[in-house]
């Protein structure tokens, strides 16, 4: 902070809604928090170092997906296949007793130059393994999908925390001021288990929640009501104008209500420029096959086209894209909790998640947009190696999971951090989700420690008092 | 900046060179001299503004004030009518001023608005949270109970022992104070020993947060796992706090009261016509020659005889859903059960159900009937079913016995296998009674030797019977509150970094030591526990509990408090601006005998809350959020007062008080796939603070305007501002069908002309008269779009939202 004085006072007149003096200083103590000006609180924000990634595409899969069935490779557990866990041969896990070790149930093999070990559930993805490092020893605190969901993206097992793109969006603003700055994009076939907690904004303020909206589900309230005509709703729009400017004059210097002004604008600009950035329709054949939406499979097709509609979000400057595969508790029939019948409900889902996310690598790297945009792909928690007792599907393994990152800063091809043989519990180099956000901000140029925010007696942090940044998996 | 830093790094210095004083807020609060005959309040802001070099500004005009003290006190708009009948009183302007501000303070909606205040601070909702987010049913009652204590000005002192206490004050409902926050269903948690008792301190962990943020302004809950980082609280205050409230329950509890009395007055009735009932049932039964009903553990003995194996053929259960036994027992004659997996036996069955958990029929004979450990066979639909253990070696039976599981066998028979591979039937349920519980209807009731007749009467006194004990329980029972209940309490333990597998010592209950002592002996009797709480917490020395309070009242007429962390008064929260004024204040608040209302009458008949508040650019200078208040600080309305304001001006709002509340959703609970609902009617027109409250479910339109979801405490709202907001006041159905009524409505009340009109809309908007320009734009667009767009643009227009 180099303000002098003078520079300090102008800027507080014109600028944020004047903090005390002392506060400021205070914060300046605390931190590099982002002073926010709430006429323009998406101005693009200086990063706390140079970043690799200047936007993140987050790929959820609510439910928890199997990393034994998908990219997680353990040769022991085929050969073991039908006998017990040694050492857990009693155990009782999420919801019970856990029966005999049971082999994938897709086939491994090779793939890519690095020849990672990858399944036939996701041949797609897999045959990009070079653009991706896989993260094996992820760990979450909590086994129940809700609180895992929230610390997986929020860092805290209880709802009300502010998520990681509420987060991203305090610190960095948005590199475009007409479209909503963080956009979560839910699957088609519904909310993730813990809902909108996965792209609140806690308590930070309400303009860095996520919006949410989806190729199936367009924004709320976002075109002038029916039957009322251009003219009639910009010649409201106008005498409101009039009206504010009223107001203004009344109380100037007031950036509250300047901002309540932009506020106007800016929604009338997302009038335009949303339907702009949603419309699939411009999008060509070829891409659209790339990601398979033109599948005859609906849910296919759907999420296919929330991978583009992600690609056409950060492509235009949204700076964080959450896209959901998988919707909430079902008995694994909309998402990934194969509890009772896995193989043949991750049949169903592996279609719809394979080819449109490995269709958006591909896009968003022949379009050069892989170079500054990190791709995420997580879920809450993973699976065991074992079948539950009278069933045909995995419980609950919070124990050790897979996620993996690709694109900007990212080293391809490569793997960090091992579970044990069985895949039962993280081994080398243990992940914690704080780890996972640390990195992820690392990514943006973000020291995870120096940004935050004071609420309810603690200067709060995406990653409480935790997480280490994973080097490894860095160019 | 350097010389202002250097200087408040001095002032620290300073601070800390006495540190072993206490934190302010634990020290006693002070009582300052007020001199000069001002009103005190004026008298401490005055004197900070005079060190500033700052002044009063001018007091408002009138209409903005009487709109200003009419939003503030009731959430809603004072009428055109009221506007005039004020502005044109004739009498001293103070006097008036006084009695609008008692008039105000005596309208049943004043507790419906500062009602609302107080559930942001402890998360109140009517779901219970985490991923189930099921509905809390009876969790209103506390809601009611809330308004009700503003409305007839229950003093703090009892409003907060009651919140305590109410099972021994004789306010049940104000006990939904302490199960305001989530919890999670016992459904939801792990099955093992570690998850439960996880959940168990997680419960109460919530009610340690909404007592310490909310009666005493500490962090208490930062203590969990480690001594707090910056606030005098040790890790065992924590647990002294736990132990307070070890006997808590989660739930629903019997609401004392007149209706309680009542029912309670017809249980016997009830009960006589029970039995009566069930003495004529069993009449019949002997007398057609009946066998008594089924147990839900049943054995069927019988001649022994020599089994290879056995099955048992379940036509039909009581409720009709697919068969189901926790466990499937087969005793020989020497006193063994021979169906065991551990003794070589094997289950088979006609099917078995695929769900989250094992439903296998392994689990028939795995020889454990713990519901909280083990699992039931289902079938995997509804209708017949069987199922069959085959011995090692034949055995010699006389007995057996199930267990029930999600249903109970209602028609059935059991059949052994000989050794020579025939099968023998040795037991069935052809002359049994129905149970109580058997919902069949008599078609499906096959008994033999009776007549169709015969069958339909025994049906039809069992249902009579089932109705009338369910309406005996209910009557028993007593009408139901969502409210803490109380049990013998567990011990409380000190946890090692608050890990409940990790024990360290028992402790007592106790008071945080920072603040001193509650006698509380270590083996008090449950109730005497929370007594002491509210006895220590109410005394009148107290260092927080009216501080808190006092700053909680300022916070919501000046949209800042004194304290602007309202529910930390800790280390890490903010010093107040005006600590003389808090005391006082504080102090003044306790003399008045704890009356929120005459608090309120202090606060809002001063000089500072009576001035205008534009601003001045040498004010801003100096102090730019107005936290010395230099003027009254204009703020955006609350997400609440926006939609009662619609409503009201729009003619439709409900004033029907109290009760269960209204949906914003499809469904008033649920873990998923809420849709918003879009248009209204008059039960949907009543005052938001009646709507049925879903957490972690932001509300269609008004969400948006920072209204909280009660995931988390909310002790000062944010007041963003986004295009969201935007969208939503003017594109929404709800905001446009209200446009229109409110059209009508100036239409009925002003029928002549455009320019009277929309004098009139701008009037029930924003009270005051309409600038000619303003006028001028909203006439042109009435004229040339229609009423009903301008009174569009008056909801979106900040001279409405806000308040200034």
């Amino acid at each position: 902070m180099s303000l002098n004085r003078r520079q300090f006072l102008t800027h507080t007149m014109h600028g944020f809604s004047g903090v005390a003096l002392a506060a400021m200083l205070a914060e300046e103590a605390r931190g590099e928090s982002p002073k926010i000006d709430p006429a323009k609180p998406y101005t693009p924000r200086p990063t706390h170092f140079a970043p690799k990634a200047k936007r993140v595409i987050e790929v959820f899969c609510s439910g928890a997906l199997s990393h034994v069935d998908t990219f997680d490779y353990k040769p022991e557990l085929i050969r073991r296949h039908g006998q017990p866990l040694p050492g857990n041969e009693k155990l009782v896990s999420f919801q019970g007793p856990n029966g005999n070790l049971t082999q994938p149930l897709w086939t491994f093999r090779p793939r890519g130059q690095c020849e990672k070990m990858v399944s036939d559930l996701v041949p797609h993805i897999g045959a990009l393994a070079d653009e991706i490092c896989f993260l094996h020893s992820l760990t979450n605190k909590s086994n129940t999908h809700g609180p895992a969901e929230n610390v997986m993206n929020t860092g805290f097992a209880f709802d009300g925390f502010p998520s990681m793109g509420a987060w991203v969006n305090y610190a960095l603003g948005s590199e475009n001021q007409n479209l909503p700055a963080f956009v979560a994009i839910e699957d088609p076939r519904g909310m993730p288990q813990s809902g909108p907690n996965n792209w609140a904004n806690g308590f930070l303020p309400a303009a860095f929640q996520g919006t949410p909206f989806s190729s199936t589900k367009p924004i709320r309230f976002l075109q002038r009501p029916k039957g009322i005509s251009a003219a009639k709703d910009e010649a409201t729009h106008a005498a409101l104008r009039v009206l504010e400017k009223e107001n203004l004059t009344d109380f100037p210097y007031d950036a509250n209500l300047a901002a309540r002004i932009s506020s106007y604008e800016l929604a009338a600009r997302m009038q335009l420029t949303v339907p702009e950035a949603a419309n699939l329709k411009v999008e060509p054949a070829h891409i659209r096959k790339l990601y398979g939406a033109d599948s005859a499979n609906k849910n296919k097709a759907a999420f296919a086209n929330n991978c583009i509609l992600a690609r056409r979000l950060v492509e235009r400057g949204v700076r964080f894209v959450q896209l959901f595969n998988g919707a909430y508790a079902s008995g694994g029939n909309i998402n990934w909790d194969g509890h009772s019948r896995l193989k043949e409900q991750y049949d169903v889902h592996g279609e719809i998640l394979d080819q449109p996310v490995a269709g958006l690598l591909r896009d968003l790297k022949q379009r050069g947009l892989l170079e500054d945009t990190l791709v995420v792909f997580a879920t809450e928690f993973g699976r065991m190696p074992m079948f539950q007792a009278g069933t045909y599907g995995r419980d609950h393994n919070p124990n050790g999971f897979t996620a993996w990152l690709a694109g900007a800063g990212v080293k391809g091809g490569t793997s960090h951090g091992t579970t044990d043989e069985f895949g039962f519990r993280a081994s080398e180099n243990v992940i914690t989700p704080h780890d996972f956000h640390a990195t992820i901000f690392h990514l943006l140029g973000l020291d995870h420690e120096k940004l935050t925010y004071y609420h309810n007696g603690i200067q709060r942090r995406l990653t409480d008092v935790h997480g280490q940044v994973i080097r490894e998996p860095l160019a | 900046m350097q010389r202002v830093r250097s200087f408040l790094l001095l002032c620290f210095i300073t601070t800390t060179a006495v540190a072993a004083e206490p934190h302010w807020s634990l020290q006693p609060m002070k009582c300052a001299v007020v001199s000069g005959g001002s009103h005190p309040i004026d008298f401490f802001i005055g004197k900070k503004l005079r060190e500033k070099k700052l002044t009063f500004s001018t007091e408002a005009d009138r209409i903005t004030l009487f709109r200003r003290v009419t939003l503030d006190l009731t959430g809603l708009l004072p009428s055109p009518t009221e506007v005039r009948t004020f502005v044109r009183d004739a009498r001293p302007k103070d006097e008036v001023f006084m009695e609008v501000v008692d008039r105000l303070l005596a309208s049943p909606r004043h507790g419906e608005r500062w009602a609302q205040h107080w559930l942001d601070v402890i998360r109140w909702a009517e779901t219970v949270g985490f991923e189930t987010n099921g509905e809390r049913s009876e969790a209103w009652h506390y809601r009611d109970w809330v308004i009700h204590a503003l409305n007839t000005d229950l003093p703090y002192d009892k409003f907060l022992r009651d919140q305590l206490a109410g099972d021994i004050t004789g306010a049940d409902a104000a006990l939904g104070f302490l199960v305001a926050g989530p919890a999670n269903l016992p459904g939801q948690v792990g099955r093992d020993e570690e998850a439960m008792r996880s959940a168990r301190q997680d419960e109460l962990d919530e009610v340690i947060r909404t007592v310490s943020q909310g009666l005493l302004g500490l962090t208490i809950g930062c203590a969990r796992c480690h001594d707090h980082k910056f606030d005098p609280i040790l890790q065992r205050d924590y647990y002294g706090m736990q132990a307070i409230f070890a006997g808590l329950r989660y739930g629903n509890r019997r609401l004392r009261g007149a209706k309680n009395d009542e029912w309670t007055s017809q249980v016997p009735v009830k009960q006589k016509q029970l039995a009566d009932l069930k003495a004529k049932l069993e009449r019949q039964r002997a007398q057609l020659e009946l066998r008594k009903p089924l147990d839900s553990v049943h054995s069927d003995e019988f001649t022994q005889i020599t089994a290879r194996a056995i099955r048992m053929n379940i036509r039909a259960t009581a409720n009709g859903s697919a068969a189901s036994l926790y466990e499937f027992e087969a005793w020989t004659t020497d006193g063994t059960n021979a169906a065991l997996a551990s003794g070589g036996a094997r289950a088979s069955a006609s099917s078995f159900a695929l769900a989250n958990q094992t439903r296998h029929f392994e689990n028939l004979t795995d020889g454990s009937v713990d519901r909280r450990q083990a699992f039931p066979w289902v079938a995997a639909k509804g209708g017949s079913a069987w199922l069959r253990v085959d011995f090692v070696e034949p055995v010699t039976l006389k007995r057996i016995t199930w267990h029930n599981g999600s249903s109970v066998p209602a028609d059935y028979t059991i059949e052994v296998q000989r050794p020579d591979g025939e099968w023998q039937r040795v037991a069935h349920t052809e002359d049994r009674l129905p149970r109580n519980d058997d919902t069949r209807g008599a078609s499906q009731v096959k008994l033999k030797n009776l007549s169709v007749d015969q069958t339909q009467a025994l049906v039809s006194i069992i249902a009579t019977i089932r109705k009338t004990e369910g309406e005996l329980n209910r009557l028993a029972a007593g009408p139901q509150i969502y409210a803490a209940s109380f049990t013998t309490p567990d011990p409380t333990w000190l946890l090692e970094r608050g890990d409940p597998m990790q024990r360290l010592a028992k402790l007592a209950p106790a008071i945080p030591a920072a603040l001193g002592q509650a006698e509380i002996e270590p083996g008090a009797p449950e109730p005497r526990r929370r007594l002491a709480l509210a006895k220590h917490l109410t005394q009148p020395g107290h260092p927080l509990t009216a501080r808190v309070l006092v700053n909680r009242v300022w916070q919501n007429h000046f949209g800042n408090g004194l304290v602007d962390t309202p529910s930390d008064f800790g280390k890490m929260g903010t010093a107040p601006t005006h600590p003389e004024l808090l005391d006082w204040l504080a102090l003044e608040f306790i003399r008045q005998g704890w009356s929120l209302k005459k608090l309120h009458r202090l606060i809002v008949t001063s000089r500072t809350y009576r001035q205008a508040s534009h601003p001045s650019e040498q004010a801003l200078r100096v102090d730019a959020d107005a936290r010395l208040l230099w003027r009254f600080p204009p703020r955006r309305l609350e997400a609440e007062a926006i939609r009662d304001c619609m409503l009201s001006i729009s003619g439709k709002l409900n004033l029907e008080m109290g009760g269960r509340g209204f949906d914003f959703f499809n469904q008033r609970g649920g873990l998923s796939d809420y849709v918003p609902k879009q248009t209204f009617d008059a039960n949907g027109w009543r005052r938001m603070i009646y709507a049925h409250k879903v957490r972690m479910q932001a509300v269609d339109i008004f969400g948006a305007f920072d209204c909280p979801d009660a995931g988390q405490m909310k002790p000062r709202r944010t007041r963003s501002i986004t295009p969201v907001q935007s969208l939503s006041l003017l594109n929404s159905p709800f905001a446009n069908r209200q446009a229109a009524f409110f059209s009508e409505r100036v239409r009925r009340e002003a029928d002549n002309g455009e320019a009277a009109q929309i004098n009139l809309a701008f009037r029930l908007a924003c009270a005051r008269e309409p600038k000619p320009s303003e006028q001028q734009a909203l006439e042109q667009l009435a004229m040339e779009h229609g009423l009903e767009q301008a009174c569009r643009v008056l909801f979106n227009s900040s001279t409405f939202l806000y308040l200034q």
